[in-house]
């Protein structure tokens, strides 16, 4: 890996505990991440592997129990760090009564952009995933996809240099979808440092240049995807269990 | 500070859009008008005043008071159970800066509103009515004359044990108490003297005294006598004679008379045939005219503002530490005790605090008066009401504590706490 790393978490823990301060969960266990710059890095894993808790840590959303991590070499809840930082949730979390410029104009000057550069990179971005028809429409009313475009957006706003994507394909139709991947890799052959987790291995195989398996908090493997030799599918049930251990007859009996 | 202005303006638009500012307007527009007519009046023109100022306005600001702090514990609770905060959380953003801005979007609410029931109260009334400074004897402090009282009541065989055994903090308090209420009692034919800290000389407009001749059971009684107020090397002098208010307001006229005292002295002389009893620190004043009625109330209205502040700011940090629900029971159960604190303590006194559960009850008590004691007098509209100066100094301290110190001191505590609850 060339240079410092954007993203670095070393021997990373994250013990979740209950009011009594009792341990209850070991969220992530002994966590070692690099992510280099320019790099489309994927975080794969079943529900409950941890994905999430990483994340947030790399957010500054959660501190570790133990171990370190650092965003472009500092603290995640440095202003520095968060200036440099694009983040699309799961689900969009817009504020349902504000319009779609609004939403982005806000989130810009949170980034600390100049009213006529917000006007503008709002525009433009409005344009860009297709809502500038509908810009000063209230996003409370947008349908599930078009709301998660604004969301997207407005993660692009601020210019950063480290995009957090979770699952961001979630609830797009398959032409948004393919329009997605192709704009995550677009930003990443800009120089764009892109961090993503999903559920649909399609998409990581289709976008990742490497990626990281997790599985009940641990790393199970980590590797470029074009140097896995089968599919990212067969690849995965290897790493994590084996479909086939569902068996549908059981449930149905 | 494009941060700031960011959050402030969602927040604000916010309350905008959800209608919750045109709700508090059209509420307290419609209060402003239906007030007057809800109350019945005693027929004077200070009664009327009372309704004008004390209610109308005073249930604007009681309003306010109670649906923005319920608002402010929602401000960040509800975004933070949404995921929206998360969102702002990530964005270069100082947390303090979160806290900070949107409780100053829920205050500017509150003044816009207040603002609107303001003008309408000063709309119907006359704003070049003079008010009046309020200044009372100089005197030692309670607390200071229950220092000085303390070893001789202790040795006092008369002094019940219990209170013998008592805590000295316990002890100085209760004389303190009755520092504040002792009785001074002025004998037939006799004079009795209180010193007052003058203005500058040309501040001295229209001098007047105003006595309380009250006792505990408010019976009123016949006052005769004089007044003379000694300024600068001249002589005041009023003359109170067969009034049976219980309040005597007597203005003072400039005489030629000798000088009889020193600067700053008032005496009055009973020369009625019964001996009149008066406290002092609370029955006797010094009225002296200041600026007109306008002024008064665009300075209560900004100590009112500042109270909304004051709430506002701690219904945020409410919000930022705990869930919606529990924030809002707090804050309720909160502005109760504000309001109940000052009649609990008056019917608890100390020597009630005979076991360690009342003690306990009546030291949170009281703390919850002391801290919450602008909130729950609105003491400015008290002062509007009967005609006394909003005083600049005090706007300034309530500006300096509930504007300045109490909000920054509130959102460096939500700055601490928000990674924390964030995390869950």
């Amino acid at each position: 890996m060339n240079g410092e790393p954007v993203v670095s978490l070393k021997g990373v823990r994250k013990t979740f505990r209950d009011f009594w301060l009792r341990p209850t969960v070991n969220a992530v266990d002994g966590l070692d991440l690099a992510v280099a710059r320019g790099e489309v890095f994927g975080l794969l894993g079943p529900n409950g592997s941890g994905k999430s808790t990483t994340i947030k840590m790399i957010l500054g959303l959660l501190a570790p129990t133990a171990g370190e991590v650092s965003m472009f070499g500092l603290s995640p809840r440095s202003l520095a760090a968060r200036a440099r930082l694009g983040y699309l949730p799961e689900l969009s979390y817009l504020h349902p009564f504000l319009t779609a410029r609004e939403t982005l104009m806000y989130y810009a000057g949170l980034c600390g952009l100049p009213h006529a550069e917000s006007a503008r990179r709002t525009a433009q971005l409005l344009q860009m995933v297709k809502l500038d028809e509908v810009a000063n429409r209230p996003v409370g009313g947008f349908s599930k996809g078009m709301a998660r475009r604004v969301a997207l957006a407005s993660a692009l706003i601020g210019k950063p240099e480290l995009l957090v994507l979770d699952e961001p394909t979630s609830g797009l139709d398959p032409v948004s979808t393919k329009e997605v991947k192709t704009l995550v890799r677009a930003l990443a052959n800009g120089g764009m440092t892109v961090l993503m987790t999903s559920h649909l291995l399609a998409d990581a195989e289709d976008v990742c240049d490497r990626i990281m398996i997790l599985n009940r908090g641990r790393s199970v493997a980590e590797g470029k995807v074009s140097e896995l030799g089968e599919s990212l599918e067969d690849f995965f049930l290897a790493k994590v269990g084996n479909a086939d251990e569902f068996v549908l007859a059981d449930f149905l009996a | 500070m494009n941060s700031f202005w960011r959050i402030f303006s969602l927040e604000f638009t916010a309350a905008v859009r959800s209608r919750t500012l045109a709700l508090l307007l059209v509420a307290s527009v419609a209060w402003m008008f239906a007030a007057p007519f809800m109350f019945t009046g005693d027929g004077t023109v200070e009664g009327a005043r009372m309704l004008a100022v004390h209610y109308s306005l005073g249930g604007v600001a009681t309003l306010l008071s109670i649906s923005l702090l319920a608002t402010a514990t929602g401000s960040i609770a509800r975004e933070r159970a949404a995921k929206r905060l998360q969102m702002t959380m990530v964005r270069p953003v100082g947390y303090m800066t979160i806290a900070l801005a949107k409780t100053a979007a829920l205050v500017a609410i509150g003044a816009i509103v207040l603002a609107v029931a303001t003008a309408i109260e000063a709309v119907r009334s006359d704003l070049s009515r003079p008010c009046r400074h309020v200044l009372s004897p100089v005197m030692p402090t309670p607390r200071e004359e229950a220092e000085t009282m303390y070893t001789a009541y202790m040795k006092d065989p008369k002094t019940p044990p219990a209170v013998k055994s008592a805590k000295k903090s316990v002890v100085i308090r209760l004389l303190a108490q009755r520092a504040f209420d002792r009785y001074e009692t002025v004998s037939a034919g006799d004079e009795a003297q209180w010193r007052f800290r003058l203005p500058e000389e040309g501040g001295m407009i229209k001098p007047s005294v105003r006595l309380r001749f009250t006792n505990t059971y408010d019976i009123r009684q016949d006052v005769v006598g004089d007044l003379g107020l000694t300024v600068y090397g001249a002589e005041w002098n009023g003359c109170v004679s067969n009034i049976t208010q219980a309040v005597v307001e007597v203005p003072l006229q400039r005489s030629d008379a000798a000088l009889a005292a020193e600067s700053g002295v008032l005496t009055f002389a009973n020369s009625g045939e019964s001996a009149l009893m008066l406290r002092p620190r609370r029955d006797v004043n010094l009225l002296i005219e200041a600026d007109g009625f306008g002024w008064n109330l665009m300075r209560a209205y900004i100590e009112l503002v500042c109270m909304i502040s004051l709430l506002v700011a701690f219904g945020v940090f409410l919000g930022v530490g705990l869930g919606r629900p529990v924030a809002l029971f707090t804050a309720v159960v909160a502005l109760a005790v504000s309001e109940m604190s000052p009649s609990v303590i008056d019917q608890y006194p100390d020597v009630l605090e005979t076991n360690a559960a009342d003690a306990i009850g009546l030291a949170i008590t009281r703390t919850a008066a002391e801290l919450t004691h602008p909130v729950s007098a609105l003491e400015p509209l008290a002062k509007l009401s009967e005609d006394s100066c909003v005083e600049p100094r005090e706007v300034l301290g309530a500006f300096i504590s509930d504007i300045v110190i109490a909000p920054v001191l509130f959102a460096l505590l939500s700055a601490l706490v928000m990674p924390r609850k964030v995390e869950g």
